[in-house]
């Protein structure tokens, strides 16, 4: 699951990453979304830029 | 003592010496979760 | 001393401090990071969690979750009359049941008070597949920042000295300066350089402008860069649990009573002598 917060800045992060990769995926630049989501610091920045969802490898392993 | 569920077949299996599935040999057990409750900090 | 903001919104505050020194900018930020109280999950009691996350895990992402804080309605666990029990007067209570297949977000997080709801309802919390289930009970209390950061309501918060660039007379306008420059403070004029209007601000005092001067033949650069120790550039960013407006005054009566309290030991210590 993604971070709930920045690791350095503490900003809440996660609520912006289900419009972050619907838009990644649809092929646009993650420059342009990530200015339009408003996160303007580097940290926060890579929170997203950086991210790999692994929640569903790990699901079926119960 | 909880029990354990075996990793391929899924059936519940109690480790009485030897640790394997007496259903299908499988030698990897989950051990599942207890009944009680539990508190943890959010830390 | 006087502060002139030049942004005031609920989670972002800028401002300029001056007439100050360094001591009482450096902490003034200092109390506004690690000693304005707000409200955050700290005990987590599970009933049952069988998702892809551990319940330390769990607990932890709900820890970091902002939750809005009216400072009057909650008191501090260890100063509360219950004795660190646990009561409504020091304690938010939250519960939380979800089943598979669904995502579960911080407004599945069901508060007993909604005046503490979280701040939003957008944080995602597990993903659950069909049969998963999460069931669990959450208490948040009243801390500090300086206890752990999720009691933390600023994000960023610090400041800078006022920049002050002074550009001499034997400035050629060359212009090799205002290239350099990266965050674009300097233009060209007729017979010199100048400082953009309300560009100043933006100066991060790198001094690739003094640099680029000396490089282009002067022997003493022509512009100089330097910082007023009286004036300080602030940002404060809060993470949404209490108003920017909030933290500051919490900020600056707590410093104004540690100080006073300083001052009545120092007359007692001296008085005992």
């Amino acid at each position: 699951m993604i971070p709930v917060r920045c690791f350095t800045c503490g900003k809440v992060i996660s609520t912006e990453w289900e419009e972050y990769k619907k838009r990644r995926d649809a092929g646009e630049d993650p420059r342009v979304i990530l200015d339009d989501l408003g996160l303007e610091r580097y940290c926060c920045r890579r929170m997203l830029l950086t991210h790999k969802e692994i929640i569903d490898d790990l699901n079926p392993y119960q | 003592m909880s029990g354990y569920k075996c990793a391929r077949c899924k059936q519940k299996v109690e480790i009485d010496i030897n640790v394997r599935c007496p259903y299908c040999g499988h030698r990897i057990l989950f051990k599942e979760r207890g009944a009680g409750i539990k508190t943890v900090k959010a830390r | 001393m006087d502060i002139a903001f030049s942004r005031l919104e609920s989670e972002v505050a800028k401002f300029v401090l001056s007439e100050s020194i360094p001591a009482f900018a450096n902490s003034f930020r200092r109390t506004m990071i690690s000693d304005v109280p707000k409200l955050a999950i700290e005990d987590v009691i599970i009933y049952d969690n069988n998702s892809a996350l551990f319940d330390e895990m769990l607990a932890h992402r709900l820890g970091l979750i902002p939750l809005k804080t009216n400072l009057s309605e909650y008191k501090k666990k260890s100063e509360c009359s219950c004795g660190g029990e646990g009561c409504s007067l020091c304690e938010s209570v939250y519960t939380l049941s979800a089943e598979g297949p669904c995502l579960v977000k911080s407004s599945d997080l069901i508060a007993q008070n909604p005046d503490a709801a979280p701040v939003t309802g957008e944080i995602p919390i597990v993903k659950l597949e069909k049969g998963q289930k999460v069931v669990l009970e959450a208490h948040a209390e009243i801390n500090t920042g300086l206890e752990h950061a999720k009691w933390q309501s600023t994000l960023a918060c610090g400041y800078k000295t006022y920049p002050v660039i002074t550009i001499g007379d034997n400035c050629d306008a060359c212009g090799h300066c205002a290239d350099e420059c990266a965050r674009h403070v300097l233009k060209l004029a007729k017979k010199s350089v100048e400082v953009i209007d309300g560009k100043l601000i933006d100066c991060s005092m790198c001094k690739l402008c003094e640099k680029a001067c000396v490089g282009s033949g002067w022997e003493d650069a022509a512009i100089r860069i330097s910082s007023d120790n009286t004036k300080f550039v602030f940002v404060v960013e809060s993470d949404g649990s209490l108003p920017v407006k909030e933290i500051m005054t919490y900020a600056l009566t707590d410093l104004k009573d540690k100080s006073d309290s300083l001052v009545d030991v120092l007359t007692n210590i001296s008085g005992a002598l």
